[in-house]
């Protein structure tokens, strides 16, 4: 219920008309899943290569 | 998946400058030259193929993909350094087959988050997936018998630089992924992918080498820049191929075909630069063994194209991305078909122009000051070979621009 309703409350501020486009675009990135994976494999990989320095 | 075989031919072709340069010039410094080789090409080979109009017009229905692309680009940079790494280290032989594994991440992905290979039959997936196995094994072997230099010694760290390479990579294929089921165009994509690329590679040779010490490794290497970029420009046309293959057939497909890389690779190493020359009968049966796998496991790929249900499930996947960040349905559509959008413009600009006057500058007056390679080269393979790179590249390039415009 609670993950639903969490779901219903990001989809009305994705969705809602008067907040800037930007905004809304940062923001549906910021709760997209898929933009987190790569970015934490990403660090990972920075903190790999400094150790390998 | 005729491109996913073009960009394996493209990709492999790129080794051959960079074996042309002297080997005391620093890996990141070679990186980063062969960076900037790829910048010029992926802001000009856009302009020249369909003008940069597109670009603007993409950006404004999906301005998000700016981030996704970028954020591929930095993927890319980090990898591509983590191999050098993992060379050093563990050798080739070792690294190779660890970082190609992510192919097998590739599908992983595709699965779990795009919905491919969803409703494809038991006889797709034996395909995909037992092609992507003999491929990889196939890779093994051949990077075993390619393996003559290479030099043991801090093992763990080379084994987690390649297996980290490879998870940078096979997660790569996300962003691409992702740009490709809404509907961007692969040359758009690819030019703010190498913002993120030439940002990172710049970060990482200041950072590394001092700027100081990097400009001075620059200076003195005048002479192989040609060459370098050159691998550059080579790798681009590869990778422009990929685009395509990862955007109509998918990465679980896509991605296995491009990797066919290493084969092209070797046969421009055995050809052309005599590498196993005075190698036993061993190193010429894994070497022969090594591409028998890897061709097949390419072909195991090819034959599974996805099926009508598949797509529908690729469809979904595509709709989901639209939904949520309020890109145009007609515009995902249009993508994904290779259709024209209809309030996408056409034509090339003065701006093209001078992009491709800028880059063909650039080319001309670093091969007037480079030096002809001290190498010992088969320049019989190597004209077969260009030859037949170039014969992929036009029937590639005219399937690609009769069945979806370059789109």
């Amino acid at each position: 219920m609670a993950l639903r309703t969490l779901s219903l409350m990001q989809e009305a501020r994705l969705t809602n008309p008067t907040e800037p486009t930007s905004r809304r675009m940062y923001l549906a990135i910021a709760t997209d899943i898929h933009f987190w994976i790569p970015l934490s494999v990403l660090l990972c990989g920075v903190l790999l290569l400094d150790k390998l320095r | 998946m005729f491109c996913g075989f073009a960009a394996g031919a493209w990709l492999g072709g790129a080794e051959a400058p960079i074996k042309l340069v002297n080997p005391e010039i620093s890996p990141i410094t070679v990186s980063l030259v062969m960076v900037c080789g790829v910048f010029l090409a992926r802001w000009s080979v856009p302009a020249l193929v369909r003008g940069t109009s597109h670009i603007r017009a993409d950006v404004g229905q999906a301005p998000h993909l700016v981030v996704w692309a970028i954020l591929a680009g930095c993927m890319w940079a980090v990898a591509n350094t983590l191999t050098i790494y993992a060379i050093r280290n563990v050798g080739l032989s070792i690294a190779f087959p660890l970082w190609n594994s992510n192919s097998l991440l590739g599908i992983f992905w595709g699965f779990l988050l795009f919905k491919e290979l969803h409703a494809a039959g038991w006889k797709r997936w034996l395909g995909v997936i037992g092609g992507a196995l003999a491929m990889f094994a196939g890779a093994t072997l051949l990077a075993v018998a390619s393996s003559h230099e290479a030099s043991p010694g801090k093992a763990t760290l080379g084994i987690a630089a390649a297996l980290g390479a490879g998870m940078l990579w096979g997660t790569m294929y996300i962003p691409y992924r992702k740009a490709y089921l809404t509907g961007m165009n692969p040359l758009s994509f690819i030019t703010f992918f190498t913002v993120g690329e030439l940002v990172t590679m710049v970060a990482l040779a200041i950072s590394y080498r001092g700027a100081a010490a990097l400009w001075h490794e620059l200076n003195g290497a005048r002479a192989v820049l040609f060459w370098l970029m050159l691998g550059g420009f080579v790798w681009v046309i590869g990778d422009l191929f990929q685009q395509y293959a990862t955007k109509y057939v998918g990465i679980s497909r896509g991605i296995p075909l491009s990797n066919t890389n290493q084969l092209w690779g070797l046969a421009w190493g055995v050809l052309v630069f005599h590498e196993l020359r005075g190698g036993g009968r061993i190193t010429y049966e894994q070497v022969v063994g090594g591409s028998i796998l890897m061709a097949l496991g390419a072909v195991a790929i090819a034959m599974s194209s996805a099926t009508e249900d598949e797509h529908a499930s690729w469809k979904d996947a595509a709709r989901r991305e639209g939904e949520r960040y309020g890109v145009e349905d007609e515009y995902v559509r249009a993508g994904m078909e290779g259709r024209a959008y209809e309030t996408a413009a056409s034509g090339r600009s003065s701006f093209d122009w001078l992009l491709i006057v800028v880059a063909t500058t650039v080319f001309i007056a670093l091969a007037l000051i480079s030096k002809p390679p001290q190498v010992d080269v088969g320049f019989g393979w190597a004209a077969a070979l260009t030859i037949v790179m170039f014969t992929l590249m036009a029937a590639c390039g005219v399937a690609l621009w009769r069945t979806t415009r370059f789109r």
